[in-house]
């Protein structure tokens, strides 16, 4: 057992080092734009951590991806690749936008939860059509969840700007045009800030900060996340097709269900991914909508290794990541796509080196199980 | 005359999505997916336009080739070499050739979302064909890359089906182990086919950028990375089969601009026409379809 | 050949010794084959003969010792430099592409060219030189997807000669053929011999080796135990040096108990991958209490049988019936739950979950029973508790049951499947190359779990490429051929021959009333 923790640590230790590599390569680059990659890297850390204000927004920054990478990591768990979580989102974030405007006199303990819910119902409608073409007709679900990312941005944008757009949008006379976007959130269906819980604690935080109760609420569904996963017979079969689907048939376990289901749920949380946004920040839905939070999903997975912890602390290093390129950006001058591509650059050897570490955990494991029997 | 404008305006859709799926011939047939297309796509238009602005569209070219084959060397490291799933190390590539075109963008243009224009080549005309009325949109105004990229096409089928080389690609992409008894090198011949694969991508998208658009715009592969994989797989692997694939979504394309100028429909239905036909195209031919043997599958010798 | 020892070894290996973690596979081997000789290498599974040729053919490095050529050292760095050194090696699974042709598959590596074009005349006229001159019938365009395994193998053996071979090492030949391809390999075999060529011929089996062979080494455990003269020794010797001890060369089993019908199938027809039927009008019925045995070369539709039994294969027509029940819209875990236990051909692929813990693997199949699931969640007391019964009753030898079963032997992985498939008491067990690569130890233990299942009262239907495994335990033995049952036999009523016709499809003819 005490074998068990070492190949733990060993499997711990390559998302660090992981990052590590990522930060040597973002050196160079900002070497490459005759910066210093030290004072980068120094401005990053204290513009993110000695002020209160930064790490509430870091938090808030993590929120959605909390939720993109538990979608993407539900897809993998099932061996299945959910790169639509992009479109997932869009969609949810508008049907729930679309709630919160319409429906009207709601009583807030009902509006909040059935935006919420509609948010889901849109991502896992989204997430249909892939894993239907998928199991029916062999479609690879990358392909077609790409597809439907872009068919998305077309759809988004037909609704926002020629349907529903908010056509009495207070604006002074002679003031700039128009916003195209959704008219407002009710009040009901906003999502509070944690400002006031927070201030029971003596924890002050400023205006200019988003954070809200999607972040524990994303906490909480990571902790689901593990239970399902691990702990209940759905999540066992969840497992056991996403690493061999023709043994798991074999044992009576229907991949084709599975997939569905798997597909379906990480739809389902890919929807939430924009609410944070929606129901705190913006209260109505633009043509500008942050977008990029699925592919940083898929990240995010990859360096939390599809685990609940994993996956949570991945999202707060983006979340700082973002807060500290802000700094950066401000205070050094340097682009702030520079952590995409250190993103990037995670990404890669992120999946490298857990498979050289996986590889040499094998290895290991073999040593000892083999005590004893002769095997070719 | 509309009908043969609309062709010539499909041939000139077309060409990015055929040099990527030829590309993707090479690598998928060695028996390496490439999803990162796109992103090798992505790198060759900036990296094009870049080149153009500053050398003229020849070393446009050349510029972006080079980019996007550092770009398919990342792959072909991560994918072939260190054997990670192939389909995670394109997307991840895909993510980082956006995310570093945006920073070069930055440095080099001060803006992140555009290039200044720049020129492409002197177009061609094709002597004698150009004074048949009918054909004179088809063959006048031509970009010699257009010309090119047809030329690729018997040549790839050329280089797969009767040379050695092509035989040795195709066996690593059927069945490596048994290549590897018979002393054939595996390693390289599948570092080749993503390489062949970036040097087309990169072609590709600094065809879009120089040639089709004359400036890089953020974003302006539009996907077409992953359509040209779809045309690919329509094409049953093979580079007569893509071409046919591509000019079906460069037609798809060039008739959604037409309707545009209709009117009638929405254009941001229009603009989902080339992803819808990707869908209805994968779903209605998939099944009938026979992928390289071992594609997708890292190879490791004496492996599990 | 008269006397080896006169002349000059062509190949020699002194202390050749390969490790690898946790084993060491060949320990400081030493080996002499004569030029013109079939030499035969044989041993257990595991025995360390594949390592052997891998080093041999440059797959593998060793870690110790020295291989001479001809008297000269040398050093084999891989398989290309081997075939230049004029060794070749003939893979027991067929290292083919099936896309190609049989002419693309043998100039593979070696084509000839002219500026890295193929020059295919060339190519075709070097082929067909070659067939000429060894007798073998093939045509050089057909794609190797249309060729039968005894052609595919003769590909194999092309391929080797085509590089200007002089030494052939065939691992595990005939494990794949039927007894007249048998006949027919051994043809071209000493064919070979007579015109020179070496041969080493890695088997297990030890009737065709003292048939085929001149000189016959014993591997044991990585070391080698002795080389012998075919003509002076016999099986029981061999045997005895293989495993170390004395064996019992016949499966005990006691009269058959029958009782009523189990499994019954009625004209079953099934679709294989290419749509063309792969099963045709299959009759065949399992009584409670006996074995039946499926006997056929690999590829006769006997993998597409058992998948339609499990209902992993749609029914195209015809019935199948388990303990009186019509399976046709039954899922696979309905069928499962009627009591059938499955033990899969490829226990990697169907069978286990590699990468998930052996106590995974334990209840996979199990895992919605009530015993290991509540309300709440998986039942670890429970699932742990039928782990550790079913590794103590079936001596499943492992490290800890929370590692992965990948991990685990060959052997202990096929003992997880066993013991997890009998633990519900199926009334049939369906097994389908229930040894397959298991050492002498394993299989042993696999068919006393069969017969004593079989004395339980259970059906139980064994399907193997073995004919030698499928005549020693069963009560019936069904031949199948093309996707049809063309006989069906009582083991003691035959002899391997009249089988192999069956096998083959040079002989049909359904005897009927053999069954209780």
């Amino acid at each position: 057992m005490r074998k068990r923790s070492k190949y733990l640590l060993l499997e711990i230790a390559s998302p660090f080092l992981a990052i590590f590599f990522a930060v040597l390569v973002g050196a160079l680059v900002i070497l490459a734009i005759k910066k210093n990659p030290v004072e980068v890297y120094r401005t990053m850390f204290l513009f993110s951590f000695r002020r209160l204000d930064s790490l509430a927004i870091i938090l808030f920054g993590a929120t959605p991806l909390i939720f993109s990478g538990l979608a993407v990591a539900v897809g993998f768990k099932a061996g299945l690749f959910n790169i639509g979580i992009e479109g997932q989102y869009l969609i949810g974030t508008f049907l729930a936008a679309l709630v919160g405007f319409a429906v009207k006199g709601l009583p807030a303990f009902i509006h909040l939860p059935l935006v919420i819910l509609m948010a889901m119902v849109g991502g896992a409608v989204w997430a249909w059509l892939p894993i239907y073409l998928k199991v029916r007709r062999g479609v690879h679900e990358v392909i077609s969840t790409i597809m439907l990312n872009y068919i998305s941005y077309s759809l988004i944008h037909f609704f926002i700007a020629e349907v529903f757009m908010d056509k009495q949008q207070g604006l002074a006379p002679g003031v700039g045009n128009p916003l195209i976007r959704l008219p407002k959130i009710a009040s009901t269906a906003l999502m509070p800030k944690m400002h006031g819980f927070l201030s029971l604690f003596g924890i002050d935080l400023p205006d200019h900060v988003y954070l809200n109760w999607f972040f524990p609420l994303a906490l909480l569904l990571a902790v689901g996340y593990y239970f399902l996963v691990w702990r209940t017979p759905f999540g066992y079969e969840l497992r056991a097709v996403g690493q061999n689907p023709a043994g798991a048939e074999a044992a009576g376990i229907k991949p084709g269900a599975v997939f569905f289901k798997a597909f379906l749920l990480s739809g389902a949380i890919a929807g939430l991914t924009g609410l944070s946004d929606l129901l705190s920040y913006f209260g109505y839905m633009d043509l500008d909508f942050p977008r990029g939070y699925g592919f940083n999903g898929i990240a995010v997975a990859l360096m939390g290794k599809n685990g609940p912890l994993g996956i949570v602390l991945a999202a707060l290093l983006f979340g700082f990541l973002n807060r500290g390129a802000e700094g950066v950006q401000a205070f050094v001058g340097v682009p702030m796509d520079t952590i995409v591509i250190l993103q990037g650059v995670m990404i890669l050897s992120i999946v490298v080196f857990s498979e050289v570490m996986g590889r040499f955990i094998r290895q290991q494991e073999k040593k000892e199980g083999l005590q004893g029997s002769v095997v070719l | 005359m509309f009908l043969s404008e609309l062709l010539a305006s499909a041939i000139r859709m077309s060409i990015p999505i055929l040099l990527a799926a030829l590309g993707a011939v090479y690598s998928e047939r060695g028996g390496v997916v490439n999803i990162g297309l796109e992103g090798m796509m992505i790198t060759g238009s900036f990296w094009g336009a870049v080149g153009s602005y500053y050398y003229g569209p020849f070393g446009g070219m050349i510029l972006a080739i080079v980019a996007a084959c550092l770009m398919a060397l990342i792959h072909a490291i991560v994918a072939v070499t260190f054997r990670v799933d192939q389909i995670v190390s394109g997307v991840a590539l895909n993510i980082l050739a956006y995310g570093a075109a945006r920073f070069a963008s930055i440095a080099l243009f001060q803006k992140a979302t555009m290039s200044p224009h720049v020129d492409g080549f002197t177009p061609w005309n094709i002597p004698l064909l150009d004074q048949i009325t009918f054909l004179k949109p088809l063959v006048t105004n031509l970009s010699p890359i257009i010309i090119l990229a047809f030329l690729l096409v018997p040549l790839t089928h050329w280089v797969i089906q009767r040379t050695v080389f092509g035989l040795r690609l195709r066996s690593v992409g059927e069945n490596p182990l048994a290549a590897d008894t018979l002393g054939i090198k595996v390693y390289p011949l599948r570092y080749s086919g993503v390489l062949i694969s970036g040097v087309l991508a990169g072609l590709a998208g600094a065809y879009l950028a120089v040639e089709h658009t004359g400036m890089y715009v953020e974003g302006m592969t539009q996907g077409k990375g992953y359509i040209a994989l779809a045309a690919m797989i329509f094409g049953n692997w093979s580079p007569v089969g893509a071409m046919g694939a591509a000019l079906l979504f460069g037609f798809a394309e060039s008739l959604s601009f037409r309707v545009v100028e209709g009117g009638a429909i929405p254009y941001q239905f229009i603009k989902m026409i080339p992803y819808v036909l990707t869908l209805v195209v994968l779903a209605g031919v998939l099944r009938r379809t026979t992928p390289p043997a071992a594609d997708g599958i890292p190879y490791e010798r004496g492996g599990e | 050949m008269d006397n080896p020892k006169m002349e000059v070894s062509i190949v020699q290996l002194r202390g050749i010794t390969k490790r690898f973690p946790g084993l060491v596979a060949n320990d400081s081997i030493n080996l002499e084959v004569t030029r013109g000789e079939i030499h035969a290498i044989v041993g257990e599974n595991g025995a360390g003969k594949s390592t052997l040729m891998k080093i041999l053919t440059g797959l593998y490095q060793p870690d110790g010792g020295e291989i001479y050529l001809n008297g000269t050292r040398v050093e084999i760095s891989g398989p290309r430099q081997a075939i230049g050194l004029g060794i070749g090696m003939v893979h027991q699974h067929f290292m083919l592409i099936p896309r190609f042709t049989v002419l693309e598959n043998i100039i593979l590596g070696s084509e000839p060219a002219r500026r890295g074009v193929l020059k295919d005349k060339e190519a075709r006229g070097l082929v067909e030189e070659l067939c000429r001159r060894y007798d073998f019938k093939l045509e050089s365009q057909v794609r190797v997807w249309d060729l039968s395994v005894g052609q595919q193998q003769r590909v194999e053996i092309l391929k080797v000669l085509y590089r200007g071979a002089e030494i052939l090492i065939l691992d595990e030949p005939t494990a794949v053929l039927a007894p007249q391809e048998v006949r027919e390999l051994f043809v071209n075999l000493r064919n070979l011999k007579g015109q020179g060529k070496t041969i080493i011929f890695i088997s297990h089996k030890l009737d065709e080796v003292l048939e085929i062979a001149d000189r016959i080494s014993v591997l044991r455990r990585g070391r080698m135990v002795g080389t012998v003269m075919a003509k002076e020794t016999d099986k029981r010797q061999l045997s005895e040096m293989m495993v170390g001890r004395p064996v019992f060369l016949k499966t005990e089993k006691s009269q058959p108990r029958v009782g009523e019908e189990r499994l019954k199938v009625k004209d079953l027809t099934v679709l294989g991958n290419l749509g063309r039927p792969a099963v045709r009008q299959v009759n065949l019925t399992i009584l409670a209490g006996e074995i039946y045995g499926i006997a056929g070369i690999e590829g006769n539709g006997q993998s597409e049988l058992i998948e339609a039994l499990m209902g992993l294969r749609k029914i195209l027509s015809g019935q199948v019936l388990i303990k009186g029940q019509l399976t046709s819209d039954k899922s696979v875990q309905e069928i499962r739950a009627l009591g059938v236990g499955y033990v899969p051909e490829d226990r990697h692929r169907r069978g286990l979950i590699l990468p998930m813990m052996v106590w995974e693997n334990a209840v996979l199949g199990l895992h919605r029973l009530r015993d290991f699931s509540r309300p709440t969640g998986l039942n670890f007391k429970n699932i742990f508790a039928h782990t550790n019964r079913l590794v103590r009753e079936f001596d499943i030898r492992l490290g800890s049951v929370d590692l992965p079963v990948r991990n685990l032997s060959g052997g202990n992985q096929q003992k997880v499947i066993l013991a997890r498939e009998m633990s519900r008491d199926p009334g049939l067990i369906i097994a389908s190359q229930p040894t397959r690569g298991l050492d002498i130890g394993a299989t042993e233990f696999v068919h006393q779990q069969l017969i004593k299942a079989r004395e339980q009262g259970r059906a139980v239907l064994v399907v193997s490429a073995d004919l030698e495994e499928v005549l020693s335990l069963s009560d019936r033995v069904g031949v199948i051929y093309n996707g049809e049952i063309v006989a069906e036999f009582r083991p003691e009523e035959v002899t391997p021959e009249e089988i192999g016709h069956y096998m083959l499809g040079t002989k049909s003819l359904l005897r009927e009333g053999v069954g209780a």
